[in-house]
């Protein structure tokens, strides 16, 4: 979606520190150049396919659309890419631009460790000097991905800053490309921040929204009814939603994270409810989760991904013109519809995307036989497997980990 | 002219350089902090630039940030009470002036054409945020200019030079200009190869018809000393923090008094 210099509505802009000026402005130049250069665009369509496995299908899911008995349910695997989720879409992109305009450095954050591990894997394959910022809470949570991270040769920076986690991640890693920009590129992970990177990122995702549509009308001639998407940041939502914004009879849902309850600090519902507010933060305007003195509050979703006190600037306009509808998952629906999908189609979701399948299985039994829906299943669950298995109060899993840790020790006292 | 760039002028021609002290407002307690600007500026500073606290303050360093966060645990601060008051301290200091420093955030949601009101109502002239560029602040700009209020721009070493030339000229009652790169405080990471800071403040003072003062890394005298001649105001933050941070009033006012007694 093109901007209007950088604003969608009311929504985002360029609110950065004057050091940040002149690598803002060279991006905005670069990301011009680039996707209007062809050479460009067949080098990242080719790492697209060779490097990440794209397309990634659009898989029909029979017993799921039985189960509900109304709309035809389809799946948009984003969980089949190169480190399991849609975030390599955008980082392949960013980490070809940063080739582009010398760098020698990306500099990322990091909530789930999806953006994270997949800025390491691409960073190692080009050959860039990677360093991921991610919150000290956030690498307790997710400390798999961390160790892959480090494997990869990145440097994992915990921030024990605020409530440490994606946001006290995005303030730190801006504050070192405050220092580091004359070599450093700031490889944002979703369509937030200053311009042009809402623009930039969205414009990297919506390869999934153009595959969808070429294989909608391959598998049944027709654009779907309905798509779905979950909203952290909001870049899988935009990569889905935005090639079809003109067809006006598709419609678009968002789901944001309910988490534990509606209270402030329980949630991630930023859209909905007029729970979130206008701000400018962060490099720029949005809806934010804040208080009455326009402090930034906290927040709380059973999927670090989601876990964002902001939002896109394109979704919050989408949202306000009504063109997207909100809606919102609690912690409780999204694992039992996580659970529903592995045991119905034998597919492991993401947490995050399980908001995505709650908000749809909500909708689908009331939906015409005949409609379809997409659901942009944005990531793969091993990932989760920890926190799905306390979620899931699952007997045996303390026990293994106990025995594990045992064994882990003895093993390496053994090699000492 | 400028009440704050006349205020400067006055000022310097007394003193070779002024000082411009940083506190953040309700660190560790809204007393504590306004106790300490109080020592301050019975010491003899000519400015304090009083930061209020943001949740995300993107352009400080660890120790602003920590003071910032430690504000905010466990008080709720409000914007008119802060301009309320540091519009009493400016009373009480009658030589010397206060700065509005904080984030575009929390200073929206107050409103910013009710900011620039109250804040000439309370005599606080200068008004820097720093993540509100110049081209974003056409609002801001045209209410200051109806107050008599100044937006404090800030440069640095790698603004390029048209842009440079641009924001010094537009400069009122200072230009802040940024000795070099990276966030406030003694930052880890390194910076790229930069021009001195004599020649990037000698290219700002051609171009810059306001006072100018110069932040960020001047934790010793010497650094103040080499600003003589070329820059009006030194201001310290970080270092101060520190040391008030290690030794309370105390030990801040050792360090101030060395910097500029």
């Amino acid at each position: 979606m093109q901007s209007n210099n950088g604003y969608y509505g009311e929504f985002g802009g360029s609110y950065i520190p004057e050091i940040l000026y002149s690598s803002q402005q060279q991006i905005l130049h670069a990301f011009e150049e680039a996707k209007n250069d062809p050479a460009f665009i067949a080098e990242l369509k080719d790492t697209w396919q060779n490097y990440s496995g794209r397309p990634t299908p659009l898989t029909f899911c029979k017993n799921l659309t039985d189960h509900f008995g109304g709309a035809q349910i389809y799946l948009k695997r984003e969980d089949l890419n190169q480190s399991g989720a849609h975030k390599m879409n955008n980082v392949i992109g960013q980490a070809l631009l940063v080739k582009r305009m010398g760098k020698k450095r990306v500099i990322a954050e990091t909530g789930a460790g999806q953006h994270g591990v997949a800025t390491a894997l691409i960073a190692a394959r080009l050959g860039l000097e990677c360093t991921i910022y991610m919150g000290a809470k956030d690498v307790k949570r997710q400390y798999p991905n961390v160790f892959w991270m480090k494997q990869l040769g990145a440097t994992v920076v915990p921030v024990a800053e605020g409530a440490q986690t994606l946001r006290d991640a995005l303030d730190e890693a801006l504050r070192d490309w405050s220092s580091s920009h004359e070599d450093s590129h700031y490889l944002i992970g979703t369509t937030c921040g200053c311009a042009p990177f809402p623009e930039m990122v969205a414009f990297f995702q919506s390869v999934i929204g153009e595959e969808v549509k070429e294989q909608s009308m391959a598998q049944f001639g027709q654009y779907p009814d309905r798509l779905y998407a979950c909203v952290g940041g909001g870049s899988n939502a935009c990569g889905l939603f935005l090639p079809f914004l003109e067809e006006k009879n598709v419609e678009m849902v968002g789901v944001e994270a309910g988490g534990k309850g509606l209270e402030l600090g329980q949630h991630s519902i930023r859209l909905s409810n007029g729970l979130g507010q206008k701000g400018i933060a962060q490099g720029f305007a949005t809806m934010f989760l804040q208080d009455d003195n326009g402090q930034l509050q906290e927040t709380h979703s059973i999927a670090a991904g989601l876990d964002y006190v902001g939002v896109s600037p394109i979704i919050a306009h989408l949202a306000q013109e009504g063109r997207i509808q909100m809606t919102y998952a609690m912690d409780d629906e999204v694992v039992a519809a996580c659970a529903l999908l592995l045991k119905k189609e034998g597919i492991i979701p993401a947490l995050e995307s399980s908001h995505a399948l709650a908000g749809a299985f909500k909708d689908a039994a009331n939906l015409p036989k005949e409609s379809r829906i997409v659901i942009n299943l944005s990531g793969r669950g091993d990932k989760d497997i920890f926190n799905v298995a306390k979620a899931m109060n699952d007997a045996t899993f303390p026990e293994f980990l106990e025995d594990y840790l045992a064994d882990y020790n003895t093993d390496n006292q053994g090699e000492a | 002219m400028s009440q704050l760039a006349q205020y400067i002028a006055e000022k310097r021609q007394q003193k070779p350089i002024l000082s411009m002290t940083h506190v953040v407002y309700g660190y560790p307690t809204v007393k504590d902090s306004l106790d300490w600007m109080a020592t301050l500026l019975e010491a003899g500073a000519d400015f304090i630039e009083v930061q209020f606290p943001f949740s995300d303050p993107v352009a400080d360093g660890p120790t602003i940030v920590a003071a910032c966060h430690g504000a905010l645990h466990d008080q709720q601060l409000s914007v008119e009470q802060c301009l309320k008051d540091i519009g009493q301290l400016g009373r009480d200091f009658p030589q010397a002036r206060i700065a509005l420093m904080s984030y575009l955030n929390p200073m929206y949601r107050y409103g910013l054409e009710k900011l620039v009101k109250r804040c000439a109502e309370e005599n606080i002239l200068g008004l820097i945020l720093p993540d509100l560029p110049y081209e974003q602040a056409a609002d801001l700009r045209a209410y200051c200019d109806a107050n008599g209020i100044d937006p404090v721009w800030l440069v640095t070493p790698v603004t390029p030079k048209d842009r440079l030339a641009f924001l010094a000229s537009e400069a009122r009652g200072f230009l802040y200009c940024v000795a070099r790169s990276g966030v406030t405080g003694n930052s880890n990471h390194n910076g790229g190869p930069q021009q001195s800071l004599d020649e990037y403040l000698a290219e700002i003072n051609e171009h810059s018809n306001a006072p100018i003062g110069v932040g960020f890394g001047i934790r010793e005298k010497a650094h103040v000393d080499a600003l003589k001649g070329k820059a009006d105001v030194a201001i310290i933050g970080s270092a101060l923090l520190d040391a008030y941070n290690k030794g309370g009033k105390e030990e801040g006012l050792k360090l101030f008094n060395s910097l500029f007694n």
